[in-house]
């Protein structure tokens, strides 16, 4: 277990270098900085002056080494944009994102289990027809769409919730609520999915044969096993929210890490866009790894 | 780097305190949820956090509404209304010859970090603004091209020479804020004015407050304290007025704008048009050039992709500006015609069957899109092959600034540019001197007049750039106008406030009185 | 007795399809939404050769026409957008984008996730190792970086925006595969195959894919769904898919604005998209049931139910 431990730490480390590489060189691809800093009419002089400032106008390979010589010590380097450095901005609005994605993904987790695994049991019945029917619309929507018709239904037309920004509990309602239709709909067809495999399966039906006929018993045998297709919907549903859940950010003035990753690549500050991704792919391979683990635990024949 | 062991620190206290914040929200919500702000505050939601709250950063329109004349002041007010300039820490200026101006500078106003305002302040904001060390807006956007020589002949007296002789330069003076002399060349986070509000608190990405300052050196504003909030999308601003959440919203959307006891539109000070590429045939061709401008039905745009109370426009500048040719009237729309001149140009042996791009930047302004795909079946209807690209901002500006590529093909690009300072000098050596970065054509003669009307003062400036003026629109047919735009806020009915051109790039809570 | 067997075959195929009509025919919801797909489909074929130049058409001064009036004639049924525009013609014409889009970035990322799946799952080598941490790395790198890049680099055309959506999809199947096939190969069936001395091929092919299909179909089914709102996603960013290209994603982003005044804009998109995928699950939980032995009797005695 240990030494699986220390091989993933190095197997993530090298991918996070790989990936700092390839967004490093990618994101230069895309253009210099300075014209988007600089007004339109900024003189030429203005603008030999920005590049100078911000080293822009070394050979590439040369702001590489320079910016990796920095990052073994640790500085993920200043915000063109912000004047301040890029990881702090990146901590700021990653806190945020991280309680949004935990909030949700627990609630989301807690009620496909549960809904699909019902479903599942009935097959074709009128909870599960219900279920299925409603939870597809709601993750075939157009999450804008179901904010801001939420937004003009519980704020502006009953003045239940605040339309928008942090700050109080009631906050958070809308958010989660929107971020939560599209992965319950997802996770809840793959649990229902697997359930229904696994409710058929040899050892369930051994397990009543034994006479181990207790719903209950049967049910958490089931799930067990169906478990496994499951978490890795989870893990893929909640990397979408912790690289960013920018559609709801955006319209929720919510200051989290996605709205921050496409404002810095749509003006092209790198520094910023390097310690975002960073990371993020940080809390994705943490998050990944505890998947693998949940793997093990869940079936003991898998082995690392 | 110092950061580094804050940012571990930092993670370790984020795990901490997900529960302590859950909790701390639950005891705010049982308090505070009724707590109505104080009657003299106000709300004011912007459509972008700032970037940063440095006062030579005020050039962009979200720092100007917050920082502007609100915290931090300049010596030169400009009267928008009338383009006339207005004292502010400076009481009175003269010229003292061609290329000086003296300056009296106001007495006993002090900065909010208590420190008195003298000449030495004015020297220093202006060597930070064009240094090299910090890139301010400022400076590159109105400060290039000359050297001003400041000298302090008392505390509250300055000498300023400036080479080239600038006319101007009191009106150049109403752009730089003044910072205290012993602020440091880097950006601040905490900024320092001499104006009635200061910073007293800001939550990245969530919300800046000002309050009110005591010892303010004029007239005691009404508002105690302001709020500002940041939400992108239009919808949700225009809702937060109508929930109570919010007083000014100095931008929503047009389809927002639908309750006229709280929505205003005022004149935005940009202006949309086609730039057209006179490098590359057929656009060489006036008539070819003629032929577009007939073919756009400007008045179908009015009150159904663009705002009613826009404008079909006929300079590259705001009807407000000094030298405005009220004798220049907008190319009718005659597809006839268009047609004909078409057939004439073909006839003659100009390409005029080759395949025009037509670049435009994806949210320029509100409907660009859509503008742009009417425009591209305006000009089909006429005969032209007209093909749309829509670009991302920064390679659109590569194609919109020079050095041009070689090789290209024709092209028209739609572009919405902002002068909202008065003089067109800002704009038209950019947009139409042959050396200017966004010109498209070159022209001598106008090259002549324009560099006579930047050197003349008076009425024989505004006389000459009348005649700029007529000479792109009319002679040279240089580009495609399109509109004078406007902008919609949503005011809340509580306040008597109501925007004006400036509110495109200041907001002074000054001028907010509640009724 | 020699020309029997070919001919049995026929008519076992033939009533194997017999099989599965009736099968079709017993779920009610299942047939309806392969009705729905047969015309969406049609629509992404024939709909731009008749409807391109309707769909095209601008009238400023007729613009945001409500719906519900044939007045105007029956492409302007579901109304008019922001242009003047048909929307019913344009939501026929944008099928074919929105297909393409959907379907080809569904279809690619299925085929290099699972196949990468398939290697790591069954390796135990250093492919088990890297190939995993390829996903990781995949799911880090930004989908909007990736589009910004294309759209930078390359055209925002539809070519472009699959190679992106695909892209950022592989990852979910090729660890949902590679997770399947752990659990697969410790299974009685596999090992007894592998001790009777069946090919590493014919071992994956016979015995492991059959197994994973129906999950990774699943997913692929869902996938179409999220795809297709990732495509709308970052049309509302900006960095989609430009006009006058259409899809259904574009046209639901673009109507945004009007949700409070004119609400046909970017509902009868939005709708194509619901129905779409709902009908797309329906089919996959039919096809589930259907295709497995021990489910089938729930829509045989469905069938008897109702014959």
């Amino acid at each position: 277990m240990k030494s699986f431990l220390t091989k993933r730490a190095y197997a993530s480390l090298i991918s996070l270098l790989f990936l700092v590489v390839a967004v490093f060189f990618l994101s230069r691809l895309t253009g210099d900085p300075t014209n988007l800093y600089l007004p339109v009419d900024a003189s030429l002089e203005a603008r030999e002056n920005f590049r100078a400032l911000h080293g822009l106008n070394d050979p590439l390979i040369v702001q590489f080494g320079r910016y990796l010589a920095d990052l073994a010590m640790l500085d993920f380097g200043e915000s063109i944009r912000r004047s301040r450095p890029a990881l702090d901005v990146v901590l700021e609005a990653f806190e945020w994102t991280l309680i949004l994605a935990a909030i949700t993904m627990t609630v989301v987790t807690i009620s496909a289990i549960v809904v699909g695994s019902l479903a599942a049991f009935r097959v074709g019945g009128l909870f599960d027809r219900t279920a299925t029917f409603f939870s597809l619309i709601g993750a075939s929507a157009p999450d804008f769409w179901i904010a801001i018709v939420a937004i003009v239904l519980f704020s502006v037309n009953l003045g239940w919730l605040p339309t928008s920004g942090t700050g109080t509990v009631w906050h958070w309602i809308m958010p989660i609520g929107v971020l939560f239709v599209r992965p319950f709909g997802l996770i809840l067809q793959v649990v229902r999915g697997s359930m229904i495999t696994a409710l058929g399966s040899a050892y369930v039906k051994t397990a009543r044969a034994k006479g181990v006929a207790s719903r209950p018993i049967i049910f958490v045998h089931a799930l067990r096993n169906a478990m496994l297709p499951v978490i890795t919907v989870i893990g893929d549903q909640a990397a979408a929210i912790l690289n960013g859940a920018v559609v709801v950010e955006t319209i929720f003035g919510f200051p989290g890490v996605g709205k921050l990753m496409i404002d810095s690549i749509l003006q092209r500050d790198f520094a910023v866009v390097l310690a975002a991704i960073m990371v993020t792919a940080l809390a994705i391979f943490v998050m990944n790894l505890l998947i693998d683990l949940a793997y093990s635990v869940l079936d003991p024949r898998i082995r690392y | 780097m110092p950061g580094t062991k804050n940012t571990l620190h930092d993670t370790e206290e984020t795990c901490m305190n997900i529960r302590s914040y859950l909790y701390g929200s639950a005891i705010a919500l049982a308090v505070a949820i009724p707590a109505f702000a104080q009657d003299s505050d106000v709300t004011i939601v912007l459509n972008e956090d700032l970037e940063t709250v440095e006062p030579c950063m005020t050039s962009q329109s979200n720092i100007g509404r917050v920082i502007q004349q609100n915290i931090s002041e300049t010596l030169v007010e400009l009267n928008t209304k009338d383009g006339s300039l207005m004292p502010r820490l400076a009481e009175s200026w003269e010229a003292v010859d061609e290329d000086t101006w003296r300056f009296a500078l106001r007495q006993g106003v002090s900065f909010s970090d208590g420190s008195a305002f003298d000449a030495a302040d004015v020297v220093k904001s202006y060597e930070r603004a064009v240094s090299d060390q910090i890139v301010c807006e400022i400076g590159a956007k109105y400060f290039g091209g000359m050297t001003l020589d400041m000298e302090v002949v008392d505390d509250h007296t300055l000498e300023i020479t400036s080479d080239p002789a600038q006319p101007i330069l009191p009106l150049l003076m109403s752009t730089l804020t003044i910072v205290p002399s012993e602020t440091p060349f880097e950006f601040m986070q905490q900024p320092v004015g001499t104006g009635p509000y200061e910073m007293t608190e800001r939550n990245v990405g969530q919300n800046i407050t000002l309050e009110r300052r005591d010892d303010y050196w004029g007239e005691v504003p009404a508002v105690t304290k302001a709020t500002y909030l940041f939400r992108s999308d239009d919808a949700v601003r225009a809702a937060m007025v109508a929930t109570g959440e919010a007083d000014i919203v100095p931008l929503i959307g047009q389809e927002q704008a639908t309750n006229p006891a709280t929505d205003f539109a005022y004149p935005n000070s940009e202006t949309t048009y086609l730039r057209v590429d006179h490098g590359v045939a057929p656009l060489d061709d006036i008539r070819v050039r003629k032929a577009m401008n007939m073919a756009v039905d400007r008045e179908a745009f009015l009150g159904t992709l663009l705002p009613q109370d826009a404008e079909a426009a006929t300079h590259i500048v705001p009807p407000s500006t000094l030298g405005w040719n009220s004798d220049l009237s907008p190319w009718p729309y005659d597809p006839e015609q268009a047609r004909a001149l078409l057939e004439e140009a073909k006839a003659d042996g100009v390409p005029v069957d080759a395949e025009i791009t037509m670049i435009a930047r994806i949210g320029n302004f509100p409907n660009v899109t859509e503008v742009a795909e009417a425009l591209t079946q305006m000009f089909g209807d006429v005969g032209l092959n007209v093909d749309l690209r829509m670009y991302e901002v920064a390679e659109w500006i590569d194609l919109y600034s020079k050095p041009f590529a070689e090789g290209r093909g024709p092209s028209i690009l739609l572009a919405m540019h902002d002068n909202s300072r008065g003089d067109p000098v800002f704009s038209m050596f950019f947009k139409y001197a042959c050396e200017g970065l966004q010109s498209g054509f070159c022209s001598p003669e106008l090259d002549q007049i324009m560099a006579d009307a930047t050197a003349a003062t008076g009425d024989d400036r505004a006389a000459l750039w009348k005649d700029a003026f007529a000479m792109i629109h009319n002679d040279l047919v240089a580009d495609v106008f399109l509109f004078h735009m406007v902008g919609f806020s949503r005011v809340a009915e509580r306040l008597d406030f109501t925007p004006t051109i400036a509110t495109n790039s200041e907001l002074q809570l000054a001028q907010i009185n509640f009724k | 007795m020699n020309p029997t067997p070919p001919q049995s075959a026929a008519v076992k195929e033939k009533s194997k399809f017999a099989a599965f009509w009736s099968m079709l025919l017993a779920d009610k919801l299942a047939l309806a939404a392969v009705i729905f797909l047969l015309i969406v489909i049609t629509c992404a074929f024939i709909g731009p050769f008749f409807l391109e130049y309707d769909a095209g058409r601008q009238n400023l001064r007729g613009r945001n026409a409500p719906p519900f009036d044939l007045s105007r004639g029956w492409q302007f049924f579901l109304g008019g957008d922001q242009l003047g525009r048909p929307l019913l013609a344009r939501i026929i014409v944008a099928a074919h984008n929105t297909m393409m889009v959907a379907g080809g970035s569904v279809v690619a990322a299925m085929a290099v996730g699972g196949t990468l799946g398939l290697i790591a799952g069954n390796s135990r080598g250093r492919a088990a190792q890297i190939i995993p941490r390829l996903a990781d790395v995949i799911m880090s790198f930004p989908s909007l970086l990736l589009a910004v890049i294309v759209l930078y680099m390359l055209e925002p055309s539809v070519g472009n925006i699959i190679i992106v959506l695909a892209i950022t999809r592989i990852p979910i199947y090729l660890r949902t595969t590679c997770a399947e096939i752990l659990e697969v190969r410790e299974r009685m069936f596999v090992q007894a195959a592998k001790v009777m001395g069946a090919s590493e091929m014919r071992i994956i092919f016979r015995h492991m894919l059959p197994v994973i299909f129906p999950t990774l179909l699943t997913i692929a089914t869902l996938d179409f769904a999220f795809v297709m709102l990732a495509e709308s996603a970052l049309s509302f960013l900006g960095i989609g898919i430009q006009p006058p290209e259409i899809t259904w994603g574009l046209m639901v982003s673009q109507g945004r604005p009007y949700l409070t005044t004119a609400w046909w804009l970017s509902f009868w998109p939005g709708l194509a998209i619901v129905l779409t995928t709902l009908s797309l699950n329906l089919l996959s939980n039919w096809m589930r049931t259907a295709l497995d032995p021990k489910q089938r009797w729930r829509l045989e005695i469905g069938d008897r139910k109702n014959g």
